[in-house]
């Protein structure tokens, strides 16, 4: 009575044992059979639209395969919890302060073959400068934006964001966690220190900026400015332009002392199962017609010199090599090793 | 009888407040919905149902919409099995150490949801699970276990078991009582329970941060990513079919079932 | 009331078993153990046991700070609620008509209803400085006020929250108050306030601490609400755990700091649960 049941669980227990082995064993080829899967990081708002209804899907019938773009920002926590062998993505695009974070980390591949991605050839040296992980696809100019309702005189330099007048009308960024912030503590120990390492000098003028609005997102401070909460504020260009068709009364200030690059970046992990598939989409991201298309929706300058932008956009934006190299490149190598202590003084700063 | 007046006066005048206090963002809400500004300014300069054709063209969020729903109502499911049993296990399991039992099955609640996002989020990578859609009605089923405890337990503490007690008098056997007595009586606690889990779960935040995957996000989600964008009355249109959609689902229920003394934690 | 005996309804605790293992003590012990070792060991190659997540919270006085104004907003949190809430949960408990009982849960239900990131957007809406109240108060020629990007904001937009919480916790604790009670009280002489603070509020004492805990527990957890109607410039112990968690990638500090949140959860948890023995005798209302 005992032994019976027993042996046919053992047998069954083996049958089973012997389907799934089977089935493991077939498990890749019949997930072969499927298309590829790329999976990559965008964000939201006007370039999540056109990357899911025109760039993306171009992309999935040339290369037939299936583009899975996740845009729940933050992206690097969950590459970092995924395992090196199996990481989340296969391109990571963030931005270029994200990049050096996760390079440092190992999780993505601190510089991609140009042999792979030929039209890397074709881009500006900031792209693949020794600031840069990857390679940078687009980038944006950060400089100051303001209301020209308001009756504030012409603003030219960096320093006139900390004017008396702009007390309580000041828009920033929560350093921790945003680029546009965090480009800005360096930039301050240069205008008010010995230099970009500064720090000193950079958190004692950063303690002047109080009080200020501050936001995580740039698409916060966009809206901040548009309704008036702030007069003046540091933003990106694009962040401004955007808006272009609308006519509101905002205004972008590149400051004298030069505009600082947000670049966006696009890195591969070291541990992608689809390494071929993730360079053709550098590639095509690189490409000329693709470039132009994204360049025009959201007012980004685009990487490649090749690019013949509109007239309206070409006016307004960095695309030619003398206008390029104004942009400052933030050494982030350097700014993430003090990171912490720099979040740390941050939060202590800014407190209400 | 003056001062009884004034008193009445008062009380219903105080309990006016409150409820303006609950209902004016509602209003504004129900505004900016309506608003064609595409920021939220004040005071409104229109009406125009230009959010709502938006939110309803928008593939995004009608997809992240139906997904809320399904999990919301794959989540009420489990949590309504798990949660009742639960409290009937704890009422009347003759368990040792039942406040124990109770204060963990109730932690969910009291633990900071985006913790509990984060360390499910490990697990689900350590065991490479991925991030399935089960994961995710898991977790939500985690955090709303809690509601149902709490109403069905309300409602047993307070059954009269002589009722229990004379249908076994009677000859019913246990199982016949619990079937025939005990799961009717407990039938409006659960009911008002699910409620409660359909609501938190639609609107839950945290642990649906970590446990989406890529174009599967729930509405929370979906809102707050947009709003890093675009801070524009699409918000306000999606809100109130939320609102529509779940006050429908109150109302009928309280139609039905009638939600009178049980909707209460 | 409860079985004395373990029998087979005991049984029916197994599905929650199961839940609670595998998503709940598995995942917050791994979480535990992520708090006391340098990486993380699925990914790193070598990892050891160390303390410094806990010692870096106990050097940075900054700390102690973030975790007080966590605790401070909570007991505000949960003062106001109560405060506003009894009486919303008084007349529901004792309203007779079924419409009118209906009507107010719609009401009460109504910000539940509305999604937690909608719902501080309308209140950044109304306190914001160019915001609803603000703009009415300058049309009648009266000063502005900084009604958010302060912990005033925060509150406020907490208690939104999670009054509906607080009223429909009390509001069946005082429905089950048997009515003639204060009836005879108030037979006997008493004011009709007088029988309330009393007869019905002694009463009602379980629900107001079964309430509390469960508004201050969900207000020290909240995330969103903090974040936005502080303006960034209020830290919470939740917005420093995620932002180590996604913009300094410090996961084991970031645990760590979740099992501070989590022990102060549970030392409540311990309180309330003493604090009911205390007031409510052998009669535990769970």
């Amino acid at each position: 009575m005992t032994d019976k049941p027993l042996s046919l669980n053992r047998r069954q227990l083996l049958a089973a044992g012997a389907a799934l082995g089977v089935g493991g064993l077939a498990a890749p080829y019949v997930a072969r059979a499927d298309t590829p899967e790329l999976r990559i990081t965008g964000w939201g708002g006007k370039w999540g639209q056109i990357m899911s209804a025109e760039i993306g899907p171009a992309f999935e019938k040339q290369f037939g395969c299936k583009l899975v773009i996740d845009t729940a920002f933050p992206f690097l926590p969950k590459l970092q919890a995924s395992s090196r062998s199996a990481p989340v993505y296969d391109v990571l695009h963030t931005n270029s302060n994200e990049q050096w974070a996760a390079a440092e980390q190992g999780i993505v591949e601190p510089k991609i073959d140009a042999r792979l991605v030929p039209n890397m050839a074709d881009v500006y040296d900031y792209a693949v400068s020794d600031k840069i992980i990857g390679v940078s696809i687009f980038t944006s100019a950060i400089g100051l934006g303001m209301r020209t309702d308001k009756g504030y005189p012409p603003v030219t330099s960096w320093k006139d964001f900390w004017d008396e007048r702009y007390a309580g009308l000041r828009g920033g960024y929560v350093v921790p966690v945003n680029s546009l912030g965090q480009a800005l503590v360096p930039m301050c120990g240069a205008l008010f220190g010995k230099g970009t390492t500064d720090l000193d000098a950079a958190y004692a003028a950063l303690e002047k900026l109080k009080p200020i609005k501050l936001v995580d997102f740039t698409g916060a401070m966009e809206k901040l400015l548009l309704s008036g909460e702030v007069g003046i504020c540091v933003i990106h260009d694009s962040g401004i332009l955007r808006y272009d068709a609308d006519n509101p009364p905002t205004a972008f200030v590149a400051p004298s002392e030069g505009v600082l690059a947000l670049e966006q970046v696009l890195s591969i992990t070291p541990g992608s199962k689809v390494k071929e598939l993730a360079h053709a989409y550098v590639n095509y991201m690189l490409s000329a017609p693709v470039q132009k298309k994204l360049a025009e929706t959201v007012w980004y300058s685009p990487a490649n010199k090749t690019v013949k932008l509109d007239a309206k956009y070409d006016a307004k934006l960095l695309t030619t090599p003398e206008k390029v190299a104004k942009l400052i490149q933030v050494d982030w190598k350097w700014y993430n090793a003090h990171k912490d202590a720099i979040d740390s003084r941050m939060n202590r700063i800014f407190r209400a | 009888m003056n001062q009884l007046g004034f008193g009445r006066f008062l009380y219903l005048a105080l309990n006016g407040l409150v409820l303006f206090f609950l209902l004016a963002p509602i209003a504004i809400i129900f505004v900016f919905a309506l608003n064609p500004t595409p920021y939220i300014q004040f005071p409104p300069v229109g009406i125009s149902l230009r959010w709502f054709e938006k939110f309803f063209a928008s593939s995004q969020f009608m997809a992240s919409l139906w997904l809320s729903l399904k999990v919301a109502a794959l989540t009420t499911v489990c949590a309504t099995v798990v949660g009742a049993s639960a409290a009937l296990a704890i009422a009347r399991g003759g368990l040792p150490g039942v406040r124990l039992i109770t204060a963990i099955v109730l932690s969910p609640l009291m633990l900071p949801a985006i913790l509990t996002g984060l360390a499910l989020f490990q697990a689900y990578v350590l065991l490479d699970i991925g991030r399935p859609l089960w994961g995710l009605v898991a977790g939500h089923t985690l955090v709303t276990v809690p509601y149902l405890v709490r109403t069905t337990l309300a409602l047993l503490h307070n059954f009269d078991t002589r009722l229990e007690e004379a249908a076994q008098n009677l000859g019913a056997s246990p199982m016949r009582t619990f079937f025939e007595v005990t799961l009717p009586l407990i039938k409006p606690g659960v009911i008002a329970g699910a409620i409660f889990a359909f609501i938190v779960s639609f609107d839950q935040f945290p642990v649906s941060l970590f446990l989406v995957s890529p174009g599967q996000e729930t509405l929370p989600i979906t809102l707050f990513n947009y709003l890093k964008y675009d801070l524009d009355g699409t918000i306000g249109a999606a809100s109130v079919v939320s609102i529509l959609l779940a006050a429908l689902v109150v109302i009928v229920l309280d139609r039905t079932v009638g939600l009178r003394s049980y909707v209460k934690l | 009331m409860r079985a004395r005996r373990l029998n087979r309804m005991a049984l029916f605790l197994l599905p929650s078993a199961v839940l609670f293992t595998l998503f709940f003590f598995l995942p917050i012990g791994m979480m535990a153990m992520m708090s006391v070792l340098t990486g993380n060991p699925v990914v790193a190659p070598h990892v050891a046991f160390t303390v410094r997540n806990y010692a870096r919270i106990v050097e940075d006085p900054f700390h102690f700070e973030v975790i007080w104004t966590t605790i401070r907003i909570g007991l505000w949190t949960t003062f106001v609620a109560l405060l506003i809430g009894y009486p919303l949960a008084h007349l529901m408990a004792r309203v007779r008509s079924r419409t009118a009982h209906a009507l107010l849960l719609m009401a009460v239900l109504m910000p539940m209803l509305t999604g937690i990131i909608v719902r501080t957007f309308a209140w950044m809406a109304l306190l914001a400085d160019k915001g609803v109240i603000n703009q009415m108060l300058a049309a009648m020629g009266l000063p502005t006020a900084q009604l958010m990007y302060n912990e005033f904001g925060i509150i406020i937009g907490l208690v939104h929250i999670y009054v509906p919480f607080m009223v429909l916790t009390l509001t069946g604790v005082i429905g089950a108050i048997d009515e003639r009670l204060e009836q005879a009280a108030q037979n006997l002489g008493a004011s009709p306030l007088r029988a309330f603070w009393e007869v019905t509020l002694p009463l009602s004492l379980p629900g107001i601490l079964a309430g509390s805990l469960l508004v201050f527990a969900l207000a020290i957890s909240a995330y969103v609400t903090p974040i936005l109607m502080g303006g960034f410039q209020i830290m919470t112990l939740p917005i420093l755990i995620y932002q180590q968690i996604s913009a300094s990638f410090n996961v084991g500090f970031a645990a760590s700091l979740g099992m501070v949140l989590l022990v102060i959860s549970m030392a409540l948890i311990v309180a309330y649960n003493q604090m009911l023995a205390l007031v409510s005798g052998q009669r535990e209302l769970q």
